[in-house]
């Protein structure tokens, strides 16, 4: 063959042989590599921020860890991508992260056309807007001609147009990027109004300067389930994860906790002991260890205890478990049973 | 050498006889031609394939269909009406014609301080030369983010909330959220004025263009600057006063939060155009300076040597020569501050990139047509940007032979 | 009329020549390039400036429109004295035309626009005027036909003759030479040197530093030998090449007549 016509040959050769992306086995792909790439914000406190040492932190952060632990029996084994509201979709489309939790609200959009699927709802949240007191608002009916500062790429852009159109209210967006913009445009005065999941507010308002100037208006506009996700076309992973997070659950529902558990491994509660593993073979059929529940709470906790640690009454933020509470407590969390 | 007896006596040409047609070196390039075409459509075929199988299998919508739905987003600025309820499309163009707006503006101001700046370099003043040497060192050694927040932060921080407005003559006033103008509402009889401008501009052109040809004719200089000033304001500004005043204004007036009624520029809008246009100047400055000095030497000695003043001798003999050495490198700072300008969406401003590339590919999810239309239409601007200068540059070269 | 009022003038300033230099030097930084230059040029006179590279020749006919700026002395030029008042440098560039070693033509502009560039916005001529000017020094340089050609599209002999014709367009009274066929390859010298025989033969004031003695020989009233910026000898042709007196011109001339 003349050189030129194998160029062509190869190029050909490559181009066919690119066809068919990669679909395999995400929970082969993660054991292979020993750790798990999971996708979270790039830094919102009590979800997921780098602390002063460099560590992630937060509810969302404790969920990378525990898939971890629960897979690989080791919940250092995490490899954090930080992600931005723009970026996330496409870097799990991509395969460049594994599972994405960064407080990413349900939707059947969502569920529909990204090619993606939650596993469940690990925050309940719903958006809410932070003003100045100094304005003297007392509600969000009040906000007429207001202008708004708003984070790109995310469901509360479009809450926001539908929440003032609804209202028949006028408004000024403006939008950015990132979420340091954001608050630094509101608190340089740019707008009146910061809006985001509340949840969100609560955490940053500790950010500004003076967080006694600003209150949080009592509405909260919309429904914001934030969770994690996967890929679709993979039901062993998504399974994996969603047990994960019933996993943690469960364990607060039975009163498992990091301190008890090994304790617990001799309980004869039947419940417990299908939870730690030590009857019935629940891990085998879903791809895992048969103590993957052990490793989760052992190296993690409970989802009580998460919650507490990073956003409840254990942290700065200190926000009321209120939805987030237990069925049996009162609140929306939900799991069903280990069996 | 004289010629050798036994030449043969010159007879009809017979052309040379053809070679087999695999042999011919126009047919084999044809061929390869050819082979070339065929395998990139091939490769491109394969890769839309490719891409479309693997965004179904994984159940990710793709095609255009988005385009005519509802965004469901606001913008907070647009050259066209836009809403919510307006479709993606819109959003689309609404984000382009932004990002024109500021390429436009951000050009215009750019080319005038970097030409100001670069002339001022060469300047003998050594006060004025030293500043202009500083303020390109300075502006083109830190990165453009960092600009762009100085700017934008620096302004807001700096600026007072609505309520204490700094009010500027003719009722406009200044703060955080933007310099708010008033906003003029014609009148009947404001045509009239419209057509006095008309009138006064091409009126003032009729003199320019009579002016150098008396020039030529006569050697005697007019003094053009002050007639066309005279004709393009005072002209319709006559024709103004003559009926009544037949134009209002809207005011911006502070009601609840903000300022309503009239033009407001966004804040966001004033620090990207100061951000870029500075930053720009700065390379343009360095252009300029390269051009001017690419030069010969000679050639202003010549001149002044004829008794042309400095002045002259820049306009007629040393910038008609430097332009052709800086007009290549401008284009491509042109097009530098037109993708540059999607740096916009760090401070806020709605540009393409920014509305369309964020918000929409985020509330769609269909990266790949969303990427691929945003490298369309940075493509085309970048095409039509260089096409325009190389014919400018094409024109100015003709003059030189 | 002009001339009158300018001899009026010269008078006034009791100059004895069309260019007075006395006691002019010069530095570059350290380096001395003109070391008390004493030189009186009388109307319609030529003078051939010869010497090594360095000595200080194309310095000095360039201070006398200034190009270069001398630092002490006197340089009077057509009974103006230069000094940094910008009326009389912009007057005596008006007096006085230069020809350079590179032509410098302008190669934007073609052969007719070079010529009719200072003409018109200058001296305030109508483009009509100045091009009969043009055309007419065209003619006797001896390339009319060249007129609408640009720079680049003409030998180099051609266009140090435009030049020529270029500063013979601002009517001067003198004309400075800097090296005028240094550049130009053996053949087309000359061309440029007949062209320059008859304007010294139409009795212009003349300064021309070269190399050309033959040129020197027929041309020149007095032959002026420059070394290390020091006017070291200076006669007339026929006794400056046969009975040279000092030994540096002797050295140079024999550096310069034997190759």
């Amino acid at each position: 063959m003349k050189p030129a016509t194998k160029l062509l040959a190869a190029a050909a050769a490559v181009l066919v042989g690119t066809a068919g992306a990669a679909s395999a086995q995400t929970l082969d792909k993660v054991k292979k590599q020993g750790n798990l790439s999971c996708g979270v914000n790039v830094g919102l406190a009590g979800f997921s921020a780098p602390d002063d040492k460099g560590n992630w932190t937060g509810l969302d952060a404790d969920y990378c860890r525990a898939v971890a632990a629960a897979v690989l029996g080791d919940a250092t084994k995490v490899r954090f991508v930080p992600t931005t509201a723009k970026e996330r979709f496409t870097a799990l489309q991509s395969g460049e992260i594994d599972v994405l939790i960064r407080n990413t609200t349900w939707t059947l959009g969502r569920d529909s056309s990204l090619g993606l699927s939650f596993v469940g709802t690990n925050y309940y949240d719903g958006q809410g807007m932070m003003v100045k007191k100094s304005l003297g608002v007392k509600s969000a009916t009040e906000l007429s001609g207001a202008t708004v500062c708003v984070q790109t790429g995310t469901t509360t852009e479009l809450n926001l147009a539908d929440y003032f159109r609804v209202n028949k209210l006028d408004y000024k967006p403006v939008v950015f990027e990132k979420a340091d913009e954001t608050l630094t445009a509101y608190q340089a005065g740019r707008c009146d109004v910061y809006t985001t999941d509340a949840s969100g507010l609560y955490a940053q308002r500790l950010q500004l300067q003076n967080p006694d100037e600003h209150i949080v208006l009592p509405e909260i506009i919309s429904k914001e389930p934030l969770g994690p996700s996967v890929r679709q076309g993979d039901s062993q992973w998504f399974t994996i994860v969603r047990w994960v997070h019933f996993a943690l659950l469960n364990a607060e529902e039975a009163g498992i906790t990091k301190a008890n558990v090994d304790q617990m491994l001799n309980s004869t509660n039947p419940d417990i002991r299908r939870i730690l593993g030590k009857e019935g073979e629940f891990g085998k059929g879903i791809g895992l260890g048969s103590d993957w529940a052990y490793q989760i709470i052992k190296q993690v906790g409970n989802y009580g205890e998460i919650f507490d640690k990073n956003v409840g009454a254990g942290s700065r933020i200190n926000i009321a478990r209120g939805q987030n509470n237990l069925w049996s407590k009162g609140g929306l969390q939900y799991a069903p049973p280990i069996r | 050498m004289t010629a050798t007896t036994n030449r043969p006596a010159p007879g009809p040409i017979t052309p040379p006889a053809k070679p087999n047609l695999l042999y011919r070196p126009e047919f084999r390039q044809a061929v390869y031609q050819v082979l070339l075409v065929v395998c990139l459509l091939f490769a491109f075929w394969t890769i839309a394939n490719n891409v479309a199988d693997n965004l179904a299998r994984q159940n990710i919508a793709s095609g255009f269909g988005f385009w005519n739905r509802t965004s469901g987003f606001d913008i907070s600025q647009s050259l066209i009406p836009y809403s919510n309820q307006s479709t993606y499309g819109q959003a689309f163009w609404a984000g382009l014609l932004n990002t024109l707006l500021v390429a436009v503006i951000g050009i215009v101001f750019a080319t005038v301080l970097g030409f100001l700046v670069g002339i001022g370099r060469l300047s003998s003043n050594w006060l004025i030369a030293r500043i202009c040497g500083a303020y390109v060192e300075l502006l083109r050694n830190v990165p453009l983010l960092l600009q762009l927040f100085f700017w934008y932060f620096a302004v807001l921080k700096n600026l007072p909330g609505p309520r204490q407005s700094i009010a500027l003559p003719f009722g406009a006033s200044l703060n955080v959220r933007g310099l708010y103008l008033p906003a003029p509402v014609p009148e009947p009889g404001f045509g009239a004025v419209l057509t006095a401008l008309g009138i006064g501009i091409v009126l003032s052109i009729a003199v320019a263009i009579w002016a150098r040809r008396r020039q030529r004719a006569t050697g005697e200089r007019f003094p053009v600057l002050w007639t066309t000033l005279a004709l393009v304001l005072l002209l319709p500004g006559a024709v103004y006063i003559a009926l009544g005043q037949p134009l209002s204004f809207q005011y911006p007036v502070l009601r609840g939060f903000n300022f309503q009624g009239g033009i407001a520029v966004l804040p966001e809008l004033m620090a990207l155009l100061v951000g870029l246009s500075t930053y720009t100047a700065s390379f343009i400055a360095e252009i300029v300076r390269a051009g001017i000095a690419g030069v010969p030497r000679g050639q202003r000695e010549a001149a002044n040597a004829l008794g042309l003043s400095s002045g002259l001798t820049m306009r007629l003999v040393i910038l008609p020569q430097a332009l052709r050495i800086i007009i290549p490198p401008l284009t491509s700072q042109y097009l530098n501050l037109t993708k540059n300008s999607s740096l916009a969406v760090a401070i806020g401003y709605p540009d393409f990139v920014s509305v369309f590339t964020g918000t929409v590919l985020n509330q769609t999810g269909q990266a790949v047509e969303v990427i691929l239309l945003t490298m369309l239409v940075f493509l085309t601007i970048s095409l039509i940007t260089s096409a325009f200068m190389n014919w400018f540059n094409k024109h100015i070269a003709l003059v030189e032979r | 009329m002009a001339d009158t009022s300018r001899q009026q003038l010269r008078r006034a300033h009791g100059a004895a020549g069309a260019i007075v230099l006395s006691g002019v030097h010069k530095w570059y930084g350290e380096f001395h390039v003109l070391r008390d230059i004493n030189l009186t040029v009388k109307d319609g006179e030529k003078i051939v400036i010869c010497g090594p590279s360095g000595s200080g020749k194309s310095t000095l006919i360039r201070c006398i429109n200034r190009l270069e700026e001398h630092q002490q002395g006197q340089i009077v030029v057509d009974g103006i004295e230069l000094t940094s008042d910008l009326r009389n440098i912009d007057k005596i560039r008006a007096e006085v035309g230069m020809v350079f070693q590179s032509f410098n033509l302008f190669p934007h502009l073609t052969v007719l626009d070079n010529l009719c560039l200072a003409p018109v916005w200058v001296k305030k001529k109508s483009r009509a005027e100045a091009e009969k000017t043009a055309r007419m020094y065209l003619e006797r340089v001896k390339i009319p036909e060249q007129a609408l050609k640009y720079p680049g599209q003409l030998s180099g002999g051609q266009q140090q003759r435009v030049a020529i014709a270029r500063a013979l367009c601002m009517n001067p009274n003198i004309m400075l030479f800097d090296e005028p066929t240094s550049a130009l390859d053996p053949e087309m010298i000359k061309e440029v040197l007949d062209v320059m025989i008859e304007l010294a033969n139409s009795g212009m004031t003349m300064m021309c530093v070269t190399h050309e003695m033959a040129f020197a020989r027929s041309v020149a009233d007095r032959v002026i030998f420059m070394d290390r910026g020091e006017i070291v000898e200076m006669a007339p042709p026929g006794e400056f090449f046969s009975n040279p007196k000092s030994d540096r011109t002797k050295h140079f001339l024999s550096q310069i007549l034997n190759h």
